[in-house]
């Protein structure tokens, strides 16, 4: 179970045209602040249940990828607390990072190792052995279905390719609770559909009954998959239920009429 | 998480993927290690060259016939003396006849009989490097014939030659073989240092800019590993190409030796099995310091690209500070041990010129080094995180 809380978190801009070059020795002297802040979460609330599909649904900017990274404990947020089982993720990333499986948004491989080298280094990363982290590397080129591709180097690979390797490399250590930053962007629509079906068989007993968090900005994918969907706007949650209940209190029929009039007249109210 | 094991792991893989690089280690080994052995065999072959000329004991002369007495001394000197060719002057402003050649007015002899002043003109080129060489030694020759032409007749008139002497000068080289074979061996510390630095330079940069480019920076930091871990693997590794690089490099000037084809050359090229020995001593720490400096250089920026750009700054000064050595007519200074480049420079250059190294020699670099090694990996590990999310 992951639980956010009151979440906020507040960066410094780039320093603005004016205090570049020259500009910027000016501002030295001139003691002008050169930079501004800009307020990417000012109140994100998400609880994500064991054995169910968490919808984290925002448009571009909302606050999403921002969200997560803090969730990875990559950076610290200035306010708020991110619970994951017992573990308090803000003052121990690391246990929190031992049992979450992280696609993030940026998904590089290492081009000159080949994809099972790429995903037998993460796993001796998390401290597995040679041999445990062979097995595991087969067995999720079978759930995956990218056998064909262990033992080619990642250099020429295709964006599906590069995808589930990725994903493979985020699970290799079987972990219990799975945070993917808009998985499905850049994959054509069998390799979306076969995301879905991995992710529901993880969802299930049968796959582990994991905690698996998305975020994504897709209507259609959070109509298809979620258990619950987070609507954030500006960074803050502004809506949590499943998408009926969204659609019922909003009182539309199609889910995207839903989420604008939640995203982007419910933040004004 | 063993912190020991994490950062073997990482060391493992960076070490492999940066082998995996083969066309930049294909470069970097051409450049870096073949480079100074190939100039030091081009130099060998001129030198050769110049000394064929200076054993080759001939006379080019235009109007042989009109200068008996001449002819006579240059023989007495063991010299061939030779008609120059016909078209001498267009063969020598082409460059296609590599000797000066003296001419000789008709009335040369009977002016010298007469104790008249004769002329000989010495013909050569300036732009022509290898007949300018051979022109100064026809200028002593002459100044010979000058000297007892005059001594002969000063003796005639009964006047003894050492009148015309007031002081004996006699020459005496104090340098050893070693100081003097150090003219030619003097570039190998500067070869062996711009190894280090190639070897360093690429395998720095992928581990930091261009891991950041590529996106994988995150997901790595996204692992409960330790995050010195990874510094400490990623620099291990570095430091690991740039310490192989430095190794090939010293070695390879010993097969170098046998390539030379000048034998005087040969037998001043002080370099064996112990020279290597040292400079790899020299070397490894120097590459492990550089190794953290480039890397806390381009973990900064975000494109191997604007690494590059950035990281020309070290690389102009590892390439430039042992250059103070050769333009500081003080000689060793005891400053420049705190100067990275510059002190292992000087630290090399004694070792061909055989001097004994004092262990403050040895320890001031290496205190600096393991200064830059630590604050390098310092700044690394603060700005990771930072640019994982940048």
């Amino acid at each position: 179970m992951i639980r956010i809380k009151a979440l906020s978190k507040s960066f410094r801009t780039s320093p603005t045209a004016r205090a570049q070059g020259l500009g910027m020795v000016w501002s030295v002297f001139s003691r002008r602040p050169s930079h501004q802040r800009v307020q990417a979460v000012r109140n994100v609330e998400l609880t994500a249940l064991d054995g169910q599909i968490t919808g984290l649904l925002g448009a571009n900017g909302a606050g999403k990828t921002t969200t997560l990274r803090m969730l990875a404990g990559l950076i610290a947020p200035d306010s708020g607390t991110i619970q994951l089982d017992e573990i308090d993720i803000v003052a121990r990333p690391a246990d929190g990072l031992a049992r979450m499986g992280i696609l993030s948004d940026a998904r590089g491989l290492y081009p000159r190792l080949t994809a099972r080298e790429n995903i037998v280094y993460f796993a001796r990363l998390h401290g597995m052995s040679r041999d445990a982290a062979n097995a595991r590397a087969a067995t999720l080129a079978d759930l995956l279905e990218m056998k064909p591709l262990l033992e080619r180097r990642t250099a020429g690979f295709s964006q599906g390719e590069r995808m589930k390797t990725a994903l493979a490399r985020a699970l290799v250590h079987d972990p219990s609770h799975i945070v993917l930053d808009e998985p499905t962007n850049g994959l054509d629509v069998l390799a979306t559909r076969a995301l879905r079906d991995i992710l529901r068989h993880l969802r299930t007993g049968a796959g582990g009954g994991k905690c698996i968090v998305i975020s994504t900005h897709i209507m259609q994918e959070v109509e298809k998959l979620c258990d619950t969907v987070v609507v954030v706007a500006e960074g803050r949650t502004v809506a949590t239920g499943t998408v009926d209940e969204l659609l019922a209190r909003t009182s539309r029929s199609d889910f995207e009429d839903a989420f604008v009039e939640l995203a982007f007249t419910g933040v004004s109210q | 998480m063993n912190l020991v094991s994490t950062t073997w792991q990482v060391l493992r893989k960076e070490v492999l993927d940066a082998l995996r690089d083969r066309r930049t280690m294909l470069v970097v080994l051409l450049s870096a290690v073949l480079m100074g052995p190939l100039v030091l065999v081009a130099l060998s072959a001129l030198i050769a060259g110049y000394e064929a000329r200076a054993e080759n004991r001939e006379v080019l002369i235009d109007g042989l016939a009109h200068a008996p007495t001449l002819v006579n001394f240059l023989q007495r000197q063991t010299y061939t003396v030779r008609p120059a060719p016909a078209d001498y002057a267009r063969a020598l402003r082409d460059s296609t006849l590599f000797d000066a050649v003296l001419r000789i007015d008709v009335d040369f002899e009977m002016t010298l009989r007469n104790g008249e002043l004769s002329r000989i003109e010495v013909i050569s080129d300036s732009a022509n490097r290898r007949a300018s060489a051979s022109q100064s030694q026809l200028m002593r020759l002459l100044s010979a014939f000058n000297q007892e032409r005059a001594n002969l007749t000063l003796a005639q008139r009964g006047v003894a030659p050492d009148l015309q002497r007031v002081i004996r000068i006699e020459e005496r080289d104090l340098a050893g073989a070693q100081t003097r074979a150090l003219q030619i061996t003097g570039m190998l510390p500067f070869f062996v240092i711009m190894a280090v630095l190639y070897g360093a330079l690429n395998a720095a940069l992928d581990t930091t800019a261009g891991e950041r480019e590529r996106g994988s920076l995150e997901p790595l930091l996204m692992n409960p590993a330790p995050r010195m871990a990874i510094v400490i693997g990623k620099w291990g590794a570095v430091a690991s190409v740039a310490s192989l690089i430095a190794c090939l490099s010293c070695l390879s000037f010993l097969p170098a030796q046998w390539l030379l084809r000048s034998e005087s050359l040969q037998a001043l090229f002080q370099y064996g099995p112990r020279e290597a020995l040292l400079f790899v001593v020299v070397l490894l720490p120097f590459a492990a310091a550089l190794s953290a400096v480039l890397m806390a250089v381009a973990i900064r920026c975000r494109s191997f690209k604007e690494a590059q750009a950035n990281s020309s700054l070290v690389m102009l000064a590892v390439s430039l500070l042992p250059l103070v050595a050769v333009f500081n007519p003080d000689g060793d200074s005891r400053w420049q041990s705190w100067v990275p480049a510059l002190a292992q420079h000087s630290l090399m250059t004694r070792v061909l010129k055989g001097e004994g190294l004092g262990i403050e020699q040895w320890l001031i670099p290496l205190a600096v080094e393991l200064l830059l090694t630590v604050g390098g990996l310092w700044l690394v590990g603060r700005m990771l995180r930072h640019a994982a999310v940048k």
